[in-house]
């Protein structure tokens, strides 16, 4: 009985290769893969996607495991088990934007790509505000006069920076997190909680 | 025309072997002496979100009424029963129903379900006849194999009753323990309890597997009354199971209830195949506590679509295709007399052969009729 595990692609995949061989997993066959989006070893069953993917995979039982950023579980919710966090895909999520005073004149104006988050966050703090969707390079809403600030993840900043953007509060920080699908976990219960031991023990350092 | 988002339109095999499960569930429940119960699909939501229930009215399918009330699709069946038979005054105790729910956080909306309803019997054997049920039932649909697991919602209640948890953080710590997020249980409870509480909870998230959990936990609590309480009672539970039935029992400990009104042993049957929920269901007493009456309820729903998904190949009857013509169809017709538990179909034009398991064809020899395989 294999673990089929769902990992994000692009930087969280690299760092989670390199810790689960940190762990000593054979991750050869991963690392070598090419352009495959499916790759099996000895143990794993694996196959990389975006991440929200990733959460909408193990929700649906395709995957038992999932790594995958805490942001994403933030944002989507997904049913799944929140099993443990793990050290890489370090963030935060913050409000930046250029810097001055807000002009109060108006509704304020703020573009995402998190909607969730950032309706929460505004609702904590008792603020009416309208928020903008966009898919990607945030940071140019408000530059070009579309929001008056964002909320989104940063990670060194330089992005910000070298857009004349600063962070204005931070909301939350963030993790890569290990994921199940609620029934796998009991299901393959004798081969999952060993490799979730494993990667708690040593996150927990 | 098209249908909206989730809606679909089911046709041949997978609706005839919905038809058959609840035909099955019929007759099981009628001779294991259950009355039938209905109640209409359309509701008020207030029955639904009173502070008793506490659904979520984002996930109902709802609208106006020309009063401005809300009225919703049924989203539940245990919550309408309880309504229907709260001005029930019989002494009829145990009930089955089957129909749909709809909720719009459910893959496809529409979920089909049958169920059971157990009211005012005692604790043990309302349980265990649920989960007898339960097994009889999925035997007689020859469904994949599946265990049990059983869990009780006094656990968490008891390990946080001497926090001075707010609604908010009692709500927050409650979905961490519901998805097994150990650091965020500890983190929290860390904040209104000492450090060994706190611990003991997190570690509770773990305790989840055979039921040989039940002995080291009869023994971490041998000084607590009521959470060793919950363990006999459980444990009494499994014994009679294990004596009526063979099958595979789980433990979750650290599971708490989704739903308010949960208020005892929780039950849910899992495929060990695809891993999908069977059935799921428990004790809610504090149910009927909104229509003032003192009564004790348990039950279980069967996810009659998941179900449908996991019955054995073996159990769908084989199909026979009957070859005949105009002369030799009143011996077709004859024939299929004699294919008792088959479908039979009588074509006089060749078949898509991979849609039958055997095809017969029925020549006239000169007045006499001979039945040749093909």
């Amino acid at each position: 009985m294999k673990i089929c595990l769902a990992l994000t692609k692009g930087r969280l995949e690299t760092q989670c290769l390199d810790y689960l061989k940190q762990l000593s997993f054979d991750v050869d066959p991963l690392i070598e893969k090419g352009r495959r989006l499916c790759v099996e070893t000895d143990q794993f069953k694996v196959f990389f996607a975006k991440g929200v993917d990733v959460a909408t995979y193990v929700e649906n039982g395709i995957a038992d495991l999932g790594i995958v950023g805490e942001d994403i579980l933030m944002e989507y919710q997904p049913d799944v088990y929140n099993l443990l966090p793990l050290p890489f895909g370090k963030c935060r999520m913050a409000l930046a934007g250029i810097p001055k005073e807000k002009e109060l004149n108006r509704k304020y104006r703020i573009a995402t790509k998190y909607p969730k988050i950032a309706r929460d966050f505004f609702q904590e703090k008792g603020e009416s505000v309208d928020l903008v969707k966009l898919e990607g390079s945030v940071e140019l809403a408000p530059l070009l006069g579309l929001a008056d600030d964002i909320v989104d993840i940063v990670e060194t900043g330089t992005t910000l920076k070298e857009n004349g953007l600063v962070v204005k509060e931070e909301i939350t920080t963030f993790t890569a997190r290990c994921i199940a699908n609620r029934s796998s976990l009991k299901v393959k219960r004798s081969v999952i909680m060993p490799f979730v031991e494993s990667l708690g023990k040593v996150a927990a350092l | 025309m098209q249908l909206p988002p989730e809606s679909q339109d089911d046709l041949g095999w997978v609706v005839s072997q919905r038809l058959e499960i609840f035909e099955t569930f019929r007759k099981t429940a009628r001779l294991r002496g259950y009355n039938e119960i209905t109640t209409p699909v359309i509701e008020y939501a207030e029955t639904f979100t009173n502070p008793y229930v506490g659904m979520n009215l984002k996930t109902m399918l709802k609208w106006f009424d020309s009063e401005g009330d809300i009225e919703v699709l049924r989203p539940d069946w245990t919550i309408a029963i309880a309504r229907a038979l709260s001005s029930e005054h019989s002494s009829r105790k145990k009930w089955a129903y089957q129909g749909s729910v709809f909720q719009t956080d459910k893959p496809g909306i529409e979920c089909r379900q049958a169920g059971i309803e157990i009211v005012d019997m005692d604790p043990v054997l309302g349980e265990v006849e649920c989960l007898l049920l339960a097994h009889q039932f999925l035997q007689d649909i020859h469904i994949d194999p599946y265990f049990i697991e059983l869990g009780h919602t006094g656990v968490f209640e008891a390990l946080t009753q001497s926090m001075a948890l707010g609604k908010r953080p009692k709500e927050q710590l409650r979905q961490a323990m519901h998805d097994k997020n150990k650091d965020e249980v500890y983190r929290i409870s860390k904040n209104f309890s000492t450090d060994e509480q706190a611990r003991e909870l997190t570690e509770l998230v773990d305790a989840f597997g055979s039921t040989h959990i039940l002995a080291d936990y009869e023994k971490r609590w041998k000084n607590q009354e009521h959470l060793l309480h919950i363990i006999h009672h459980l444990k009494k539970v499994i014994r009679l199971l294990e004596d009526l039935s063979d099958q595979e029992i789980l433990i979750d400990l650290g599971r708490v209830k989704n739903l308010p009104y949960y208020s005892g042993i929780m039950f849910r049957g899992y495929s060990k195949t695809s891993g999908s929920t069977l059935f799921s269901g428990g004790r809610y007493d504090h149910l009927y506590h909104q229509f003032e009456r003192k009564r004790t309820a348990v039950g279980l729903a069967f996810d009659v679509d998941e179900l449908v998904q996991n019955t054995r190949e073996e159990s769908r009857p084989s199909r026979i295709c009957l070859l005949a013509d105009s002369d030799t169809l009143g011996a077709a017709e004859a024939l299929r007399t004699s294919f008792e538990h088959a479908i039979v179909d009588v074509q006089f034009e060749e078949v898509d052969k991979t849609t039958y398991d055997k095809i017969f064809k029925i020549v006239d020899r000169s007045g006499q009729y001979e039945v040749i395989k093909e």
